[in-house]
């Protein structure tokens, strides 16, 4: 009888256990433009996409959502309609966030691209780095007049990481290219984009690279019959005969450990900040115009990035002017990478 | 068809006026439930859910009156301008041109008491504002040039002037690279009211609000600027003529959306940055003319848009409406107001019939 | 600057002003009747959408293109209505049609964002493309940049010697004369709005089917302004709206060439160039005294009688 008793009372106390770890998941997004751009925020909305199709999670989403007291308020409601988890994929919603984690301790909030914390709230990015260094290698190979051309959104330190580790990666294969850049001040504006690649055309650029959220570099350089790299999602649809290939988001994997480790009470508020290794970032397929010398050798060194060997900004480093930037046998720590403010050496244009 | 002819009423509708608008209203929001459809979400459930979380959610009084601030701002400037048929289409650059003038004393006088900076700020935002609104006035009356296409150029570079300052020279060096300037100190920020999200800037929608309806109502520039709307060129005031009156109502025009500028600013954002812009300085038009240019039913107004967008965010997390539906919604109601405001100044009846509201005065000749 | 830089940029400047070239010369068509139209902006954004959605669908960017101008002449329609016949504020009525066409571009566009359509492409025109220098920089566009070279010359010709352009003319300078003579002003305005609204629409048209193949949410940066304030330029005549589109093409193009070649200036400042010139030009013109030119009954509704 003893025993039947303490077998019932094990079960009992099993059974709430076993819903709660099947609670479902209310998860929202918080996107800074529209989902539809190809670029940016689609990347995370495929990534919601995936999180919707597990078990036990729904998702929504607001889109173009102004940074400051609009982006407050989003996040407000969403708390009080009784969201878990809320992610807000730009810089300028963190100080809103922080906020509102503080009003509502029980909610978890991400933020990507920051850098502030709360106990109830972490920060999250992706070392999209590394894949522009191995799509700078793929650029510099191609490249028959040493001119690449970068069509560039704003002066921010992840466009001028990138334009950066792009310049690495491409003269680490060729040490005579030249980076020009060209800002359009918009995320996502293809009329301008593409005048804006033109305008590198037509200084002699014959790879067009872009940070940007829309295919028209790549349709400008598909039409003067140059090469170009795609940016967030592969552009090749877009420029069969031109795109070489393109650095990639991948959030998937991540949006869903997240959502498992607030399910299991595991989750720890921390920056994380995660690379090829992990999957966030990628480097889409290789166009068939890319020798097959050229692409082992990018697949070479995306393995050692994958093995958790990054010496991408190993020194030494030298910026526009000249002046070392990260010493002859340092590596750039990641706060340096954070918040980059120069130009290296072979990059032409203004930071501003 | 030509038994029936369009007749101006002997006097507009009054009350009726109020029924048309609400017309107008209703078929806006007819035509937004069918587009909701063409997308496949429930039209009826999708503009219900639209107006009771705009309006009737418990925090939801308190997200429209704050949004509500620089709308108001932005109107009450616009509409002065209007009055004089001067069509002010640069409440934006006006706006981020005070945003700047109160940034720039934020950041150079930080270090004095919030008793000093604050007013300073204010008198800074109202000459940036002002000079931004003065400059296309003075095109227009020793010029000539049109005000619509000045104004509007100028929104484009007051907002990419605020850019360069915040990705270059004001930059916060804390920032990690990102452009906003340093966060403003406590001495410049315009505070909350109590425990509220709101903050003293409604205050100041009040009295300028109230100020101007006084001015307009009870002193005689204002009686002359309210006579000059069908006339405006026959405008005078002792002896400023009628280019004195313009560069004066499109200074105060720009000092009022300087002045919404600065309160996001200081209260909402504490800092500057680009996000600040938010397209008040074109809804302000809306607002304004909607309101018939009176300050009071300004406010209402400014309220009801912000409901509007406010509501239109909860139809974007509920049932994933694409954000552009808010600017529809905005146009329709203004265009069905504007065309239902033919039926408060114009009748249809048949040809040499009487009015159909006429007063025996009114007889008609033959 | 050598010739290298100079005859990229001018063709540039061709291919960039285009839009903004059809949407001018519809803005000149509706004002020269009289009627003020702002909501350039909010059709071409239609025009734009309802082009590419057409060319995606059908496979066709002729039939897109016709699409893009009808979308564009039927919004101008509702402009129409509300001057025309419910006597609106002209002004605020193309206002509120710039907040809703754009507006309804960009919602119904929504989920064709990122996406690309079947368009048209170079067409370099046999012998006169190998002519040294203006070869290059003329002749080797799209179809479209040579149809908008040409009505200009169809629109002069119709103001100078038709009856109804001359009809439209009056209507908008002289009204009351007009009427006097028998011409139905209504109909020549209603002419005015939906023949400058399916030009209008082309401009869209043009950016989403030629200049890209894309299409994203507000595609028309504001191009539309430009084209009302270079109906101003322009002095209301169509010949001088291709030279102003065309420098103003060229500014846009040249600020970008600018930031290509290295220069130091920040790039917020030099992508004012295009707004500060086109204030410049309007001083400019108001100070040569264009209000002769200007249609003396523009922008005023022709009230019921009593």
């Amino acid at each position: 009888m003893k025993k039947l008793i303490l077998v019932m009372a094990a079960l009992l106390l099993a059974v709430p256990g076993a819903i709660a770890a099947e609670k479902e998941m209310k998860v929202g997004f918080v996107y800074v433009s529209p989902i539809g751009d190809a670029g940016w925020s689609y990347a995370h909305d495929q990534a919601r996409l995936a999180l919707e199709a597990m078990d036990g999670v729904s998702t929504s989403y607001v889109e173009a959502v102004q940074e400051g007291p609009d982006s407050e308020r989003v996040m407000l409601n969403m708390a009080r309609k009784g969201y878990d988890v809320i992610f807000a994929t730009s810089f300028g919603y963190m100080d809103p966030m922080l906020k509102v984690a503080k009003q509502f301790p029980k909610v978890t909030f991400m933020h990507c691209s920051g850098f502030k914390l709360a106990p109830n709230m972490g920060n999250y990015f992706g070392r999209m780095y590394q894949a522009r260094y191995l799509s700078g290698m793929v650029a510099g190979a191609m490249t028959r007049s040493n001119t690449l051309g970068y069509v560039a959104a704003f002066p921010i330190p992840e466009v001028i990481r990138g334009i950066n580790a792009f310049a690495l990666g491409a003269q680490s294969v060729n040490p005579k290219v030249r980076v020009r850049v060209v800002w359009t001040k918009t995320w996502y504006d293809p009329a301008t984009e593409k005048e804006a690649a033109k305008s590198l055309l037509d200084v002699g650029a014959d790879v067009i690279a872009q940070h940007q959220d829309s295919p028209g570099p790549q349709e400008a350089a598909e039409e003067k019959g140059v090469y170009s790299i795609g940016y967030n999602t592969d552009m090749s649809a877009f420029a069969p005969k031109a795109h070489l290939t393109a650095p990639i988001w991948n959030w998937a994997p991540f949006y869903k450990e997240v959502v498992d480790q607030v399910r299991k009470g595991t989750w720890k508020s921390q920056s994380t900040w995660s690379g090829i290794k992990e999957g966030i970032v990628d480097l889409a397929p290789f166009g068939p115009m890319v020798p097959k010398a050229v692409q082992d050798k990018v697949l070479a060194k995306k393995k050692e990035l994958v093995g958790g060997k990054d010496d991408l900004f190993s020194g030494p480093i030298k910026d526009q002017s000249g002046k070392i930037q990260v010493a002859a046998g340092k590596t750039a720590s990641d706060s340096e990478l954070l918040g980059m403010k120069y130009f290296v050496q072979g990059v032409v244009g203004t930071l501003q | 068809m030509t038994r029936f002819r369009v007749y101006k009423r002997q006097e507009p509708l009054g009350w009726g006026s109020c029924l048309v608008f609400l017309g107008a209203v209703a078929v806006s929001l007819l035509v937004s439930g069918l587009l909701l459809s063409i997308q496949g979400k429930p039209a009826f459930r999708g503009i219900l859910l639209l107006i009771q979380s705009a309006f009737f959610s418990s925090w939801a009084v308190e997200d429209c009156l704050i949004k509500a601030v620089p709308i108001f701002l932005c109107s009450l400037g616009v509409s002065i301008a209007f009055r004089l048929q001067i069509w002010n289409i640069g409440a934006e650059g006006q706006y981020a041109m005070g945003a700047i003038g109160a940034t720039w004393m934020a950041l150079k006088f930080g270090h004095l008491p919030g008793l000093i900076l604050l007013p300073a700020m204010f008198m800074a935002a109202a000459i940036l504002g002002a000079v931004w609104g003065f400059i296309p006035a003075l095109f227009k009356v020793r010029l000539r040039a049109n005000e619509i296409i000045v104004t509007l150029m100028l929104n484009y570079i007051g907002i990419l002037f605020l850019d360069y300052l915040v990705y270059g020279p004001w930059k916060d060096p804390a920032s990690f690279g990102f452009p906003m300037t340093k966060e403003f100190p406590p001495a410049a920020v315009v505070g909350a009211i109590g425990t509220t999200r709101l903050n003293w800037g409604l205050l100041v929608c009040i009295v300028t609000g109230v100020a101007f309806w006084i001015f307009f109502k009870y002193t005689r520039l204002g009686f002359e600027l309210r006579a000059s709307g069908e006339n405006p060129r026959a405008a005078r005031y002792a002896r400023i003529p009628y280019s004195g009156l313009v560069l004066l109502v499109m200074s105060l025009s720009g000092m009022l959306a300087g002045w919404a500028g600065l309160l996001e600013a200081s209260a909402s954002l504490n800092r500057l940055q680009p996000s600040i812009m938010a397209g008040y300085g074109y809804t302000a038009i809306v607002v304004a003319w909607l309101s018939q240019l009176n300050p009071l039913v300004i406010g209402i107004a400014s309220f009801l848009l912000a409901g509007l967008r406010v509501g239109l965010e909860t139809l974007q997390l509920d049932l994933q409406v694409p954000a552009a539906f808010g600017a529809i919604l905005e146009g329709l109601i203004l265009l069905t107001v504007l065309a239902g405001g033919f039926f408060s100044r114009y009748e249809i009846r048949r040809r040499g019939a009487a009015p159909a509201l006429a007063r025996p005065q009114d007889k008609q000749h033959p | 600057m050598n010739m290298d830089f100079i005859i990229p940029l001018l063709a540039a400047a061709i291919q960039s002003g285009t839009p903004i070239l059809y949407a001018t010369l519809g803005e000149i068509v509706t004002e020269r009747s009289g009627i003020l139209n702002l909501g350039v902006e909010g059709i071409m954004l239609l025009g734009a959408f309802s082009a590419f959605i057409t060319a995606q669908v059908t496979g066709s960017p002729a039939l897109g293109f016709l699409v893009g101008g009808l979308s564009g002449a039927l919004l101008a329609g509702v402009h129409g209505l509300v001057c025309l016949n419910f006597q609106g504020n002209q002004v605020v009525s193309g206002l509120a049609l710039t907040i809703m066409g754009t507006g309804l571009a960009n919602y119904l566009g929504t989920p064709y964002v990122g996406k690309s359509a079947p368009g048209f492409d170079a067409l370099p025109i046999p012998v006169l493309s190998a002519i040294p220098l203006l070869g290059d920089i003329l002749f080797r566009h799209d179809i479209l940049v040579y149809t908008a070279y040409l009505i200009p010359l169809v629109l002069w010709f119709y103001f100078r010697f038709t009856r109804w352009g001359l009809g439209l003319r009056a209507v908008g300078e002289h009204p009351d004369a007009a009427l006097a003579a028998g011409l139905k002003i209504i109909g020549y305005r209603w002419v005015g709005v939906l023949v400058g609204g399916w030009l209008m629409g082309f401009g869209g048209a043009y950016l989403s089917l030629a200049y890209t193949h894309l299409w994203t949410n507000g595609l028309t940066a504001g191009r539309g302004w430009i084209a009302v304030a270079l109906v101003i330029f322009a002095f209301w005549r169509p010949g001088r709206a291709l030279l102003g589109a065309y420098l103003f093409g060229g500014v846009m193009a040249f600020q970008f060439r600018l930031q290509a070649m290295g220069t130091h200036l920040p790039s917020s400042l030099l992508l004012m160039l295009p707004y500060a010139l086109t204030i410049a030009v309007l001083v400019f013109s108001s100070w040569k005294g264009k209000e002769n030119e200007m249609p003396r009954a523009l922008g005023v509704n022709i009230e019921p009688p009593d």
